[in-house]
């Protein structure tokens, strides 16, 4: 954000001068009434598209260009144009990625380096399975700012925001490592970034990070992955067997979600992020060998409880009812660390449709609703799957499914 | 047979050590080492009773009969109930309680006492059958006399108890019968036409004063899980509904018990004639089957008990108002019995579950505690096993010994995530504070069963122990004398004695001690645990084809709470001291009344080989984790056994799950077109204004606008505030476009700014102006080619421009600003602002 003084007597007059125009236009402005055209035409199909993906209206020479492409039959290509405006990169990814990257998922974030690795691996057609395991990050180019990127601060990507700077053209990609020194292998995407780990290795138990990273990238909490018949064997002795001396809540709630949850929140056991406050420095902690005392609060709720004596995890979800989440055949379903399991989330078939799910309610501001929707957001899925894990190819071919018939 | 002496309940398997099991039955293992480091306990406080005669008989002919008499003959003599009858002048055999021969009572003792397993002698049984049972409540006969054998036989085995793991009967899971989820059935054949008919006016939550169980309450529901317990669906006459009417003659109907309890057993019958029984999988790989109370008792170990001087434990469960009580079972006279409010429940497993109520004692009985603690100049220690319902509660007392919200001798209370504890002594106030609580911080009171231990010694202060642990800060109030207290206040449990400050929650065992209990005392009774527990054996050698009777998965099992029972430390163990090696072993689950439980199933995953090399003095251990697995019928009814996917050479192939099949549904049509939100509508206006957003009083005003400006696309959270933010930017950015003479000339080409409005909107020169506005902002020029999806030029022109108000609409935009008398440049703005903040940037 801009560093910007004011008196509040001089800004009182501006706004006072301002208020009597306001006043009188409001009405006036309201009355400006659009009346959408039963059938779109290539132009009104192009203007939706660059709408609906950079989030401002095209230039006529852009529409132009669209328009001949969509009347061409190749609309892909009228949204690759479209993509190529700065604002898809500056508004509308920011804006895509912002609510994954806090508690709250409110877009009001600052700039930070989940986000800024997210445009830039949409921009650079990173193969996005890898969002959640690579040791990538994306930084302003050297110089863009006056402060680089850091370990323990979000400086660097709040300048970048307040000057605005073009994040199509001055984002380039490093090593997460090389910023925030972990090792290689305890790298995992945008898991490990510094937002992350401020939003979700924070106090509490490390479950935060497994549960918010389903909600932002598997698309579902964990009340909907219930299920009770697996084995508790990995549930932490700080779960209550019996609380406030009540076991039906445990073994109609509780248990449900936490076998499943426990067994693969377990690969966080040597994350953590200082409790300090969020304008305070902090960088994410990692003890390889040493799991994290926050495994072993409030150990003795449950001492017959498992005990977590390092960072292997295991998918019970592989197993039974919630199988149907369509995780990679070809990967092991048990792993230790971050990576592993950013691997093994990254390569499910929920994963892939929560993005074009995600990028669907993004484009045409609405669900799939129906036949024609789901079996275009299968087909985009599929597509997505076995082309590369484009998300620009989504956002495309998303953005032409949406574009009015 | 296989004894093994334990100290500390908990502790004891995991710390039992020396030899190996490989004993043959009725081999008594070496004594335990290990785990919290033990105190022997000394025969337990007998103070007050009637001590009878001084006993001038012959002396003691060696110290075991010494210790008899210091123990349980004199405990028993005291009390009375025994020594009437079973003395040498009644001549009632056995008369293991004469007065003229302490030796002749010890023989004839050993005949109705078992020292290694207290809990099943005799005389416990026979007074666990209301065989002159001195208390209303079995329960506290059989405590009492339990304790005291264990007095005995704890000076005999120096501290230590012992378990003794003998082979229970082997017997196949049979087929069961379970409740159906449905109640219906229920409904219909029971609680409709009988319970709510007859029982109502009492079991119901909303009788005046209601009574546990609510069998007879409006909700079926309710009423179900409160019946269960009651009826045996295998033995419908044997169910407690219609023991109560034909055997005990509790409010039958119709003048007739014996009618009522055939209504009652034929209502039962046809509901479990409804009832198709479960049969065991024949393909399962299996053990033999167990009930709860066929297992060894483990419970009762080695708690410290040297100075306690009241107990309670809450085993009665009696729902008989006449003995609604909590006894107090240290054998101290005088006892501190409670009486439980009616929103007391009992708890299963023992406990009980305050709800607002409260238990309370007599001021005359609670007395006791005044003068006991008063003769041990003031230390003393409160001691709890309880559960928290909930972390939310403030200023809750849980053990109190008080008149009323302002005056105390002392309390343990709930504050949130605290324990606080308040004491009155010369030091502090005589309401006790200021108190001492655990650190807010550390969020020491969790909503789960907890160990509290809260001391008092005069040097040192208050300290407060949780599961353990020294948990309080240095007591800044030391050094006080409890010369103040009252002898007149009431000892109450969940409530202040004016009911008042009531805590929700459960308790499961209080004692009070007229000592400061020390670190290792502490942690001893933390270590014994609380409620029943039992070694449960389960027969696997069919399965591995060991010699019968032989091999066997042994689990410490107890009833958890109401609704759950605990399984933990299973170990591999054989009783007839052989050692089979190299067994495979794989997916070990718990079967519950014909089927396995549907959750809980910790040992699911485990894959080990059972190895008699790794033998340790309870077997081989298979698994540090407890599963803890849902009540059906009760411990007296549910049969448990175990099931393994491999267990030697057997296997059973399990069939995983069908994935989740999710049936997709059309939605309610949705809006396709939206509004922009708050970056986009800042990005469009600097679009199509030209205006770089970075420009001073444009960002500011942005920034302040920022969260106040659409945040999602859906139309229908539009708000007339959106509007205004939204309007508040668009005259920002027009003001930043005019007042730049520059980019106005670049973008207005030819219309001149510095004329009179009269002039510069005059005639032609007014599409100037608004040409370029439209063009640039709506996207449709004048001549270029529309985009439909926008507004049309002609329509947005004529509203800015052209029209001409005739009585149904006002004038154009233009021609009203200038009547108002403004600048050009004011006009200019105005108009800018009203084209830029329209729909036709806004929705998208």
């Amino acid at each position: 954000m801009k560093n910007m003084t004011w008196t509040k007597t001089s800004f009182a007059g501006r706004t006072g001068e301002k208020s009597t125009l306001l006043r009188s236009l409001i009405a006036g402005v309201l009355a400006l009434v659009i009346a959408a055209p039963a059938i779109a035409g290539p132009r009104e199909q192009a203007r939706r598209i660059h709408d609906r993906l950079a989030g401002v209206p095209p230039t006529e020479a852009v529409l132009q260009q669209m328009e001949t492409q969509v009347a061409g039959g190749n609309p892909v290509a009228a949204a690759n144009i479209a993509m190529d405006n700065v604002n898809f990169y500056n508004v509308t990814l920011k804006n895509f990625a912002a609510p994954w990257t806090n508690r709250d998922q409110s877009v009001f974030v600052p700039l930070n380096d989940y986000v800024a690795t997210v445009i830039g691996m949409v921009r650079d057609d990173v193969p996005f399975n890898t969002l959640l395991s690579a040791d990538l990050q994306y930084v302003g180019r050297s110089g863009v700012v006056g402060t680089g990127p850091a370990a323990n601060n979000n400086n660097h990507y709040e300048q970048l925001e307040a000057n605005n700077v073009n994040l199509r053209d001055d984002l380039v990609p490093v090593a997460q490592s090389s910023i925030n020194g972990l090792p290689s292998t305890a790298t995992a995407g945008v898991m490990t970034s510094r937002a992350a780990a401020q939003a979700f290795f924070i106090a509490g138990t490390n479950r935060a990070m497994f549960r918010f990273t389903l909600l932002n990238h598997m698309c579902t909490d964990l009340e909907a992955l219930k299920d009770p018949t697996l084995s508790p064997d990995r549930i932490r002795q700080d779960v209550s067997r019996s609380p406030g001396g009540d076991s039906r809540l445990f073994l109609n709630n509780c248990v449900g979600c936490h076998t499943g949850m426990d067994p693969m929140a377990q690969a966080f056991a040597y994350y953590n992020y200082p409790d300090v406050e969020a304008d305070q420095p902090g960088a994410v902690e990692y003890t390889p060998g040493n799991v994290q005392p926050k495994y072993f609060n409030n150990d003795l709720n449950f001492p017959q409880g498992f005990r977590t004596p390092n960072d292997n995890w295991e998918n019970y979800w592989r197993r039974g009812q919630n199988s149907y989440l369509g995780f990679d055949p070809n990967l092991s379903g048990q792993g230790t660390g971050a990576k592993s399991l950013g691997e093994e989330l990254g390569n499910s078939y929920a994963f892939a449709a929560c993005q074009v799910k995600k990028v669907f309610k993004a484009v045409c501001l609405r669900e799939p609703e129906d036949n024609p929707d789901r079996n275009a957001v299968d087909t985009i899925v599929n597509t997505f799957r076995t082309t590369g894990y484009s998300m620009k190819q989504v956002f495309a071919d998303t953005a032409v499914h949406c574009m009015g018939q | 047979m296989n004894n093994v002496t334990e100290h500390t309940m908990q502790g004891t398997l995991r710390s039992l050590k020396g030899a190996a099991l490989a004993a043959f039955a009725g081999v008594v293992l070496a004594a335990c080492g290990g785990g919290a480091p033990t105190v022997e306990n000394p025969a337990g406080p007998t103070g007050g009773g009637n001590t009878g005669p001084i006993y001038t008989g012959p002396t003691a002919r060696d110290a075991d009969v010494q210790r008899f008499q210091n123990t349980f003959w004199s405990d028993v003599r005291e009390q009375g109930s025994c020594a009437d009858c079973h003395n040498e002048s009644t001549a009632q055999g056995p008369m293991f309680v004469r007065f003229d021969d302490v030796n002749a009572a010890y023989d004839e003792s050993l005949s109705v006492v078992d020292l290694q397993m207290p809990g099943q002698s005799r005389v416990v049984e026979k007074v666990g059958q209301g065989h002159n049972c001195w208390s209303p409540d079995l329960s506290v006969c059989t405590s009492l006399m339990t304790r005291w054998i264990q007095n005995w036989a704890g000076a005999v085995a120096g501290g230590g108890r012992t378990i003794n793991l003998t082979a229970p009967p082997s017997k196949d899971p049979g087929a069961s019968k379970n409740f159906p989820d449905d109640a219906s059935s229920f409904a219909t054949l029971i609680h409709g036409p009988i319970l709510t008919t007859y029982c109502s006016d009492c079991h119901s939550s909303e009788a005046e004063t209601p009574q546990q169980p609510l069998i007879g309450d409006p909700d079926v529901g309710t009423a179900y899980d409160g019946a269960k317990s009651k009826i045996d669906l295998d033995d419908p006459a044997a169910s407690r509904l219609v023991e109560r009417l034909r055997n005990e003659f509790h409010n039958c109907w119709g003048g007739s018990c014996p009618n009522s309890a055939n209504t009652m057993e034929s209502a039962i019958a046809t509901f479990a004639g409804g009832i198709t029984a479960t049969t065991v999988d024949p393909n399962l790989v299996i053990s033999k089957a167990l009930r709860l109370v066929d297992g060894t008792l483990a419970s009762g170990g080695n708690r410290y008990e040297n100075d306690q001087i009241a107990l309670w434990e809450f085993k009665s469960g009696s729902e008989d108002p006449s003995i609604r009580i909590a006894a107090d079972t240290s054998g101290v006279a005088p006892a501190l019995d409670l009486n439980l409010s009616p929103e007391v429940e009992w708890f299963g497993g023992w406990g009980i579950t305050l709800n607002g109520g409260k238990a309370q004692g007599s001021t005359t009985a609670s007395k006791k505690l005044f003068d006991f603690i008063q003769s041990s100049n003031g230390l003393f220690s409160i001691e709890a096993w309880v559960i928290p319902a909930n972390v939310t509660q403030e200023m809750a007392r849980i053990v109190s010994y008080s008149a009323g919200p302002d005056a105390r001798n002392f309390t343990l209370q709930q504050t949130l995530y605290d324990y606080d504890y308040r004491l009155r002594t010369t030091e502090t106030g005589l309401n006790g504070d200021p108190a001492l609580s655990t650190p807010s911080a550390d969020e020491i009171l969790q909503a789960t069963l907890q160990h509290v231990v809260a001391t008092y010694d005069p040097l040192e202060g208050r300290r407060i122990y949780v599961n353990g642990s020294l948990v309080s800060n240095v007591d800044q109030e030391p050094g006080g004398s409890i010369a103040d207290w009252q002898d007149t206040f009431a000892f109450v449990l969940g409530n202040e004695a004016s009911g008042d400050a009531p805590w929700e929650g459960t308790i499961r065992l209080v004692a009070i001690h007229n000592s400061a209990l020390t670190q290792e005392q502490v942690t001893q009774n933390f270590d014994v645990g609380v409620g029943e527990k039992f070694f449960l054996l389960f027969d696997v050698s069919d399965v591995i084809q060991a010699a019968p009777q032989s091999s066997y998965i042994l689990f410490q099992v107890q009833q958890y709470d109401t609704y759950a029972y605990l399984f933990e430390a299973p170990h591999f163990v054989t009783l007839d001291g052989s050692s089979p090696m190299g067994i495979p072993l794989q997916g070990m689950r718990i079967g519950l009344n014909g089927d396995e439980a549907p959750v809980g199933q910790s040992y699911s995953n485990l894959n080990t080989t059972l190895d008699a090399t790794l033998f340790g003095e309870l077997g081989q251990s298979l698994s540090d984790l407890g599963a803890v697995l849902p009540l059906e019928k009760g411990p007296q009814e549910d049969e448990f056994f175990l099931t393994f996917d491999l267990l030697g050479d057997q296997s059973f192939v399990r069939v995983e799950a069908d994935p989740l099949v999710i049936s997709p549904t059309d939605l309610d049509a949705q809006s396709e077109i939206g509004t922009r939100t708050f970056d986009e509508i800042n990005a469009t206006f600097a679009a199509v204004t030209g205006v770089d957003p970075n420009q001073t009083d444009v960002d500011m005003t942005y920034q302040e606008l920022r969260q106040s400006l659409p945040a999602v696309e859906d139309i229908n959270t539009f708000l007339s505030s959106h509007q205004v933010a939204i309007a508040q930017l668009a005259i920002e950015y027009c003001n930043a476009l005019i007042n730049d003479s520059t980019a106005r000339a670049a973008y207005f080409p030819g219309f001149n700014f510095g004329a009179a409005p009269a002039t510069a909107f005059g005639g032609a020169n007014r599409d100037l102006f608004v040409d370029p506005l439209i063009a640039n902002i709506v996207g449709n020029s004048r001549s270029g080619p529309q985009t439909a999806s926008q507004p049309a030029f002609n329509t947005v022109y004529n509203e800015l421009a052209a029209a001409v108000g005739d009585g149904n609409r006002p004038d154009n935009l233009v021609d009203r600003l200038m009547a108002g008398g403004s600048s050009t440049e004011a006009i200019s703005k105005g108009v800018c602002a009203a084209t830029l903040g329209s729909a036709a940037t806004l929705v998208q």
